[in-house]
C-alpha cells in the first residue's frame, strides 16, 4: 500500500502539470494536444485525485490533513474541483491554464513535502478535526482561486484601461464575469474560514483553554479573517469596486501563504503540524 | 494578345485568370466587376465555347475571377481573358493586371480564397458567401457541371474549417466591431448593455449597426440636429432619440457611449461626468471616442472602472487582431492541402472508371486470344462451355481490384491508379501482350 501511496504522490503532480500545460495549449494556441481534450484530463485527475485521498485516509486511519504535505493535497484537489464545477457550469475553459497551474503548485508542494508518516495522534481521529480542518483547507483553497481570478481580472482590467492588448485580449472571460468568479471564491472562502474558526475556538477551549490565544496560527488566522471580512464589507458597501478588491484578494492570499509557510515550518507551537 | 504564362501541362483541366486587390486598383476593378445579370451572361458566353466545358465568376468588390474547366488550356485562357476582361478594360491586358493559374494552383486558389487567405482583410468572412452565390449561380445555370461544383464545394469547406478550427476570422478588424470586442470584454453579455450614442454621422451610425447585429440590447441616440437624428431613427426604429442637453443624464444608464460629433470641443468633460459616476456606484462604462477632435476629455480614463478609448486605441486594437490573424495563416494553409487532397482523389475517382473498363478490355482481349491459340485441343462440344469457364475465371479475378480500384481512389489518394496503369501497360498499344 505504502508503495502505492508513494507512487502515486510523484505521479500526480506530473498529472496535474500534463494537464496544465494542455490547458495552456488551450488557452494560447487554441488547440489541446490530449486525446479527449482537457476537460476530461481534468476529470481523470480529479478522480485520481481523489483515490489518492481515499487510500490515504484508509491506510493512515484519519482524515488526511495530519501533516502539511496532506493539507497542500487537499487544497490542490479543492481548487481543481472548484476549478472543474465552474467550467462545468459554465461550459468555459479560457481560465483552465491558471487555474490547473495553481492547483499544479500546490500538487508539487506536496509531494515534495511527502515521505514521513503522518504521526498517529488520537487528535486526528476526532471529528471536530475533521471539521476544523476541512474547512480551513477548503477556505485556502477558495482563497487561491479567487486570488487567480483576481490577478486575471487586473491583468485583463489593465489592458482594458491602458488600450496596450496583448495575448490575454479576447481570451479571458469579460471583467463582469472575472468579478463575479472573484467575488464568489471570496465568500466561499471567508464562510468556510469562519466555520473553520469557530469550530478551532470551541475544540480548543475544550483541549487547551486559555492557551490557544498565544498561538501564532490562531492570531494570524483572525488577521486574515479580519483582512477578508473588511474586503467584503467593503465591498458590500460599494467603496471598493473590483479593481480594490482584487488588488485585496491577492494581498490576503499572499498574507495567507506567508503565514501557512512561515508558521508551519519555522514556529513550532501547538497549533503546527509539525 | 496575352500569353498564358509558362507550358500548360497540368493534369487538372481547370484554369483561373482573374484581378483582385493585389493587380488592379479600384478604378480598374470597378470596370470588371460583374452583377448578377452580367455574370449570367458571361457565363452563357463562356460555355457557348468548344474549348470550354464549365465556368463559375466569382466578382466581388475586390477580385474578380474565371474558374473554367477546358479542353485546350491556351484557347480557354484567351477566350475567358477577353471575354470577361478584355472585353470590358483592354488595360486589363497589361503585364501585372490579371493573374492566371493552371491546374492543382487553380484549384488550391479558390479554396485559399473562401478560407479568406486573399481577402484584402485577412479572414473576412464574406467572401464564403460570395464564392457559394457564385456558385449556386453557375449550377442553376447550368455551367458548373461535376467538377467545378465539387471544387466549390471544397472550397466552401475549406472556408468553413478555417473560421472553425483556427482564429483566422477572429477579433475585430473595424471600427464597428472593435467596439463589439471591447464590450465582449467587459460586460457579461451585449444584449444587456444600454447604449448610447452621441452624433447621427456616417460613423456613429456604422458603429451602432455593429452594435446592434451583436444583440446589443437597448440603444439612444442624443444628436444636435433634428435632420440627423430622424434619419438615424430611420435606420434604427427602436432607438430612443433624445435631446443633446440630455446626453449627461442619460449616462447614468449607459453601460457603453459611442461619441462620434464634430464638435470642435470635448462633449463630455471630466466635471461633467464626476457627479454622474457617483450616482453609477461603481457599475463599468465603456467610452468609445470616435470624434475629431476627440468628443471626450481625455482626463475622463482616469476614473476607475471608466475605459475611454479614442480611434488611435481602436487601430492598436485592430492591428492586434490582424496579427493573430496573420499568426494563422499556417494553419489555414494546412486546411487548404488537406481538401484539396481530398479534391484530388475525387477527381482521381472519376478517372477510375476509364481505367477499369480499359483493364477489363485488356483481359478480355488475352482470353479470347488464348482460346482461340488453343480451342483446337478440346472438342468441339465443349466450345461453348470453355469460353463460359474462362469469362467466369476473367471476370472473377478481376472482381476485387476493380472494386478496390474505385474504393481506394475515392478515399484515399491517386496511387494505386498509377500503379495499375504502369503495371499493366494500360496506356500502351496491344503489342506487349504477345
Amino acid at each position: 500500500m505504502e508503495a502505492v501511496l508513494d507512487a502515486a504522490a510523484v505521479l500526480l503532480p506530473l498529472a496535474y502539470l500534463l494537464v496544465a500545460v494542455d490547458y495552456g495549449f488551450l488557452f494560447f494556441g487554441n488547440r489541446s494536444f490530449l486525446p479527449g481534450g482537457s476537460s476530461l484530463a481534468l476529470r481523470i485527475v480529479l478522480v485520481a485525485h481523489l483515490g489518492y485521498l481515499t487510500l490515504l485516509a484508509a491506510h493512515f486511519q484519519h482524515f488526511p490533513a495530519a501533516n502539511v504535505s496532506e493539507a497542500l493535497s487537499i487544497v490542490a484537489f479543492s481548487i481543481l474541483a472548484v476549478y472543474a464545477i465552474v467550467e462545468w457550469l459554465g461550459n468555459e475553459t479560457s481560465t483552465g491554464f491558471w487555474m490547473v497551474a495553481l492547483a499544479f503548485l500546490f500538487a508539487l508542494g506536496a509531494s515534495l513535502m511527502s515521505g514521513s508518516t503522518p504521526e498517529d495522534r488520537e487528535l486526528f481521529r476526532n471529528p471536530f478535526f475533521f471539521g476544523h480542518a476541512s474547512l480551513a483547507l477548503l477556505s485556502s483553497a477558495a482563497f487561491a482561486v479567487a486570488a487567480s481570478y483576481a490577478f486575471l481580472f487586473l491583468r485583463l482590467y489593465r489592458e482594458l484601461k491602458a488600450g496596450r492588448f496583448t495575448l490575454f485580449f479576447g481570451k479571458l472571460p469579460p471583467l463582469e464575469v472575472l468579478e463575479r468568479m472573484m467575488s464568489g471564491a471570496l465568500l466561499v472562502g471567508f464562510i468556510a474560514l469562519t466555520g473553520a474558526v469557530v469550530t478551532g475556538f470551541v475544540w480548543a477551549f475544550q483541549v487547551v483553554p486559555g492557551e490557544f490565544f498565544k498561538d501564532s496560527k490562531t492570531v494570524a488566522t483572525l488577521v486574515v479573517w479580519a483582512l477578508y471580512a473588511a474586503v467584503l464589507l467593503l465591498r458590500r458597501l460599494r467603496r471598493w469596486q473590483g479593481r480594490e478588491t482584487a488588488i485585496a484578494s491577492l494581498a490576503g492570499f499572499a498574507f495567507t501563504l506567508f503565514s501557512f509557510v512561515a508558521i508551519n515550518l519555522w514556529l513550532s507551537d501547538f497549533h503546527s503540524f509539525n | 494578345m496575352a500569353r498564358l504564362p509558362g507550358s500548360y501541362s497540368a493534369e487538372l483541366p481547370i484554369l483561373v485568370v482573374g484581378t483582385d486587390h493585389h493587380h488592379a486598383l479600384l478604378e480598374l476593378r470597378e470596370r470588371v466587376a460583374y452583377d448578377p445579370r452580367e455574370t449570367e451572361d458571361a457565363l452563357v458566353g463562356l460555355i457557348a465555347m468548344p474549348e470550354i466545358e464549365e465556368a463559375v465568376l466569382v466578382s466581388t468588390c475586390n477580385r474578380t475571377e474565371v474558374y473554367v474547366r477546358h479542353h485546350d488550356g491556351l484557347d480557354a485562357f484567351q477566350q475567358s481573358l477577353e471575354t470577361v476582361f478584355l472585353a470590358r478594360a483592354p488595360e486589363i491586358g497589361e503585364e501585372g493586371r490579371f493573374f492566371v493559374k493552371r491546374g492543382d494552383a487553380a484549384a488550391r486558389h479558390l479554396l485559399s480564397v473562401a478560407a479568406g487567405l486573399e481577402s484584402m482583410v485577412l479572414g473576412e468572412p464574406e467572401i464564403l458567401g460570395q464564392v457559394k452565390q457564385a456558385t449556386v449561380m453557375a449550377e442553376q445555370l447550368g455551367t458548373a457541371g461535376a467538377v467545378l461544383a465539387r471544387l466549390a464545394r471544397s472550397a466552401a469547406a475549406a472556408g468553413r474549417r478555417a473560421r472553425a478550427e483556427t482564429q483566422i476570422g477572429a477579433g475585430a478588424v473595424s471600427f464597428g466591431y472593435a467596439t463589439v470586442d471591447l464590450a465582449r470584454n467587459i460586460f457579461r453579455g451585449l444584449d444587456q448593455c444600454s447604449v448610447l450614442v452621441l452624433g447621427a454621422g456616417e460613423t456613429a451610425t456604422g458603429v451602432a449597426r455593429s452594435l446592434l447585429e451583436r444583440g446589443a440590447g437597448e440603444l439612444r441616440l442624443a444628436n444636435r440636429t433634428r435632420e440627423r437624428a430622424e434619419a438615424f431613427q430611420r435606420e434604427f426604429p427602436t432607438a430612443q432619440v433624445l435631446g443633446f442637453d440630455e446626453r449627461l443624464g442619460a449616462l447614468e444608464a449607459a453601460d457603453l457611449v459611442v461619441a462620434a460629433t464634430s464638435a470642435p470641443e470635448p462633449v463630455l468633460r471630466r466635471d461633467d461626468l464626476e457627479p454622474t459616476l457617483r450616482q453609477r456606484k461603481g457599475r463599468p462604462l465603456l467610452i468609445v471616442d470616435l470624434g475629431v477632435p476627440r468628443d471626450v476629455e481625455p482626463s475622463v480614463g482616469e476614473f476607475g472602472n471608466v475605459f475611454l478609448h479614442d480611434v488611435d486605441s481602436l487601430k492598436q486594437l485592430i492591428e492586434h487582431n490582424l496579427k493573430r490573424r496573420r499568426e494563422e495563416v499556417a494553419g489555414v494553409e494546412a486546411i487548404v492541402d488537406e481538401e484539396l487532397e481530398r479534391f484530388a482523389v475525387w477527381f482521381g475517382g472519376l478517372e477510375a472508371a476509364p481505367v477499369v473498363a480499359q483493364l477489363h478490355r485488356r483481359a478480355e482481349e488475352i482470353r479470347q486470344r488464348e482460346i482461340s491459340k488453343h480451342r483446337s485441343l478440346f472438342p468441339d462440344t465443349t466450345h461453348d462451355q470453355l469460353d463460359v469457364l474462362t469469362r467466369s475465371i476473367v471476370r472473377k479475378i478481376l472482381h476485387h481490384p476493380s472494386a478496390q480500384l474505385r474504393e481506394s481512389a475515392e478515399q484515399e489518394n491517386l496511387r494505386h491508379l498509377a500503379a495499375l496503369k504502369d503495371l499493366f501497360r494500360l496506356d500502351d498499344n496491344e503489342s506487349d501482350t504477345k
